[in-house]
This record gives structure tokens, C-alpha cells and sequence, in this order.
């Protein structure tokens, strides 16, 4: 899990106006992520979100997903995949040190920090969803609350209408596997990786500018 | 001159909703919130749902006003000319058309009609609100149920980090 990794990058930063908030999405709640929390025993602020609310207002289609938002309240890097180690990195080809390395940065300099993400990019990331992925996000929504209502079966139609407006979103797949099995949707996680071109794009690597990369210093 | 509630049209409007209101229970769900209520049988379409403005007010917390359709500061005017698809007295009740108001606000509805329960989704003023680059807020309880919200941590660098248990 994701949150003991996340407590020793707050011990080093929290010192410096930093603060983490890690939002379980989670339509099971309490039941299904608590025994990650009670387990890490987090020192930040860890919040349940039954109703994937948080992927809902900032377009999230994955997990971990990771937003940046400075002192002002202002998003200044939205929405990429925020490893906190490298156990999927077999799976992922990615590394976590240069987005830790990121993070880190911007705890330290702040809006200073060259990690900042230009207007330019922010503007184009930070788009609304189109029509599909919002009625998507309704579907899914109307599942949540089948399922919460007892009526499983009826939410399954809408957990595959979700999935089918929005394929991007793999929430909407893995959550709706999880709350049932992966034989209702005539399917598995392993297969839509594959589909959707295996391990390697199953998370868009975060776009940080090379230049930026921290360099060692020579003489 | 009020064109939305003139008698000939008030008198159409009363004749196109049935004189007796069978029960019917539905499910609202807005903002996440679910809330029980009683919509009128539906005439012209299965896919409208007509409820009174006090349940509109009670589901929604949004309520009808001169200015249009309001809940704190937000309001949203309702079209002069095209009153009756959203508004229907019918006394001493009036009926408000919750998913033409959907349509008017750009906000995706999924409905589920064996269990007669309604969603509705983020309206294009909430969809839009990223684009301002604000960070959304939201309030969400940690595992003892106390309440946290974004905005408590102004003042900070926050990074938020989302994970599951799937």
C-alpha cells in the first residue's frame, strides 16, 4: 500500500507548509480501506471518498493520481500518476524517484519551483470532461447508489454504461469489479490492460521538463 | 405582463396533469445526496420527472424564486417563453420539471426505471469550475467520520493523492 510510503515523505516535508491529504476512493468506505489506515497509521489527513467525489470534480481516471495545489487554493499540477515506490514499476516502466524528486522541489520553492506546470499546460489539462465523460460520471454515480441500496444486479447495467462512455477511466472498471466480480462485466483487470495496450500505457507518465531535472552539481 | 402564468395556459396545464396523483416512490440523488420522494405520474415521457417544489427544495435545496431557480448565490434564470416545460401548478401544488432543469444546466441525469431512482450528475458550473484553475473543494470524513475540507488547509502546499483498496 500507498500510505506508509507517503508518511515518510511527510515526516521530511511537512515541516516546510506542506500538507497531504490522501483520499481513499472507495465505494465500499470504512469496510474496504480501513485496514490500510489503521495499518499505516498516517500522521496526515487520510479521507474516505465513497463516492469517488474527488475523481468527480477533478477528472480523475486512475488511482494514485496526484494534484499539486499551492498556498492560494490554485491547482499547479493536476492530475498524473504519483507513485510513491517502485513496485509497479515492472508492470508501469516507470520510475517514482523524478516525480518524488518533483514533489519535493515544490515543497521547498514553492510556486518557485520549475515543477510548476505553464499556463499553457494547466489550461489544456484542466479542460471540462465532454459530454460522454460527464454522463459517464452519472452512471457510475447511479451505480454507487444501487449497489449502496442493495441492488446490485441493477447497478451492474450502469457500472458498464460508465465504462463504456468513458474507457479511459479505469475507477470506473476496477471499482465496479470489486464490488462484484470481474465475471460480471465478461471480462478481467489483466485483459483490459491488454486491450488498452498493456502495462506500459496503463499510466500516462507524468510530464516533467527536462530541464528541470535536478542536476548534480560539478565544479 | 407575466407570460408564464397567464390563466388560458394556467388552465391547459392543469388539465395535462391527471386528477389523481397515484403514489409513486423515487429516488433523488443530488450531490450524492439521496432523498425519498413522491414525483407526479408521468404523462408525456417516462424519461421527466415532475416533483413539487417543496420536495425540489428538499432534495436539492435549490428553490424557485422570481429571479429563477436559486440555492445560496447561484441562480439561473428560467427561459420566459419555454415557463411551462419547467413549471406546472396545479393547486395547491406546483410541479417542477427537475430533468428539463438538468438540460437547461447541462447536467448529465442517469435514471434507473426499475428502481425508480434518479441521478444527477455535475452541473456544466461545476464541470467548468477546473478550468478557473481553483482547486474544487470538498469535504470528506476520515475513517472516525470527522469532516475535512480542502479549504481548511489554505495557507499550505497541499498534494492530494488519491489511492483505493481495489
Amino acid at each position: 500500500m500507498d500510505l506508509p510510503g507517503w508518511q515518510a515523505i511527510y515526516q521530511q516535508l511537512k515541516d516546510k507548509n506542506f500538507e497531504i491529504v490522501s483520499v481513499a476512493e472507495d465505494t465500499g468506505g470504512v469496510k474496504d480501506a480501513g485496514k490500510a489506515i489503521t495499518d499505516a497509521k498516517p500522521a496526515y489527513t487520510v479521507l474516505i471518498d465513497q463516492e469517488h467525489l474527488v475523481a468527480k470534480l477533478y477528472n480523475m481516471v486512475n488511482v494514485p493520481t496526484g494534484v499539486w495545489i499551492n498556498e492560494q487554493g490554485r491547482i499547479v499540477r493536476p492530475n498524473e500518476v504519483a507513485f510513491v515506490d517502485d513496485r509497479f514499476r515492472n508492470l508501469t516502466g516507470l520510475d517514482s524517484a523524478p516525480y518524488l524528486n518533483a514533489l519535493k522541489d515544490w515543497a521547498e520553492k514553492g510556486d518557485k519551483s520549475a515543477y510548476i506546470m505553464s499556463e499553457d499546460r494547466l489550461q489544456a489539462k484542466l479542460r471540462p470532461p465532454d459530454a460522454d465523460a460527464g454522463q459517464a460520471a452519472a452512471e457510475f454515480g447511479l451505480g454507487e447508489q444501487l449497489y449502496k441500496a442493495g441492488h446490485l444486479a441493477e447497478a451492474i447495467p450502469h457500472f458498464k454504461e460508465a465504462q463504456r462512455l468513458n474507457p479511459k477511466s479505469w475507477n470506473y472498471k476496477r471499482q465496479a469489479y470489486k464490488l462484484s466480480s470481474e465475471s460480471d462485466y465478461g471480462t478481467t483487470f489483466v485483459q483490459e490492460v491488454q486491450k488498452a495496450g498493456g502495462g506500459k500505457v496503463y499510466y500516462v507518465p507524468p510530464e516533467l521538463p527536462q530541464a528541470a531535472e535536478p542536476q548534480e552539481k560539478k565544479p | 405582463m407575466k407570460a408564464s402564468f397567464s390563466s388560458g395556459i394556467l388552465l391547459l396545464l392543469l388539465a395535462s396533469l391527471p386528477a389523481v396523483a397515484k403514489e409513486i416512490r423515487a429516488t433523488v440523488v443530488y450531490d450524492d445526496v439521496a432523498t425519498e420522494i413522491n414525483p407526479a405520474p408521468s404523462e408525456d415521457a417516462s424519461d421527466q420527472l415532475w416533483i413539487t417544489t417543496a420536495e425540489l427544495t428538499r432534495a436539492t435545496r435549490f428553490e424557485i424564486k422570481p429571479q429563477g431557480v436559486c440555492r445560496d448565490e447561484l441562480c439561473f434564470p428560467l427561459p420566459k417563453a419555454r415557463m411551462q416545460e419547467f413549471l406546472r401548478r396545479r393547486a395547491p401544488l406546483t410541479w417542477f420539471n427537475l430533468t428539463a432543469f438538468a438540460a437547461l444546466v447541462h447536467q448529465p441525469v442517469a435514471h434507473d426505471a426499475a428502481t425508480f431512482t434518479w441521478y444527477f450528475g455535475l452541473r456544466s458550473d461545476q464541470q467548468q469550475a477546473l478550468a478557473s484553475r481553483r482547486a474544487p473543494d470538498f469535504t470528506l470524513p476520515d475513517m472516525e467520520g470527522k469532516l475535512h475540507s480542502l479549504a481548511d488547509f489554505r495557507g499550505k502546499k497541499v498534494f492530494l493523492i488519491t489511492w483505493a483498496s481495489w
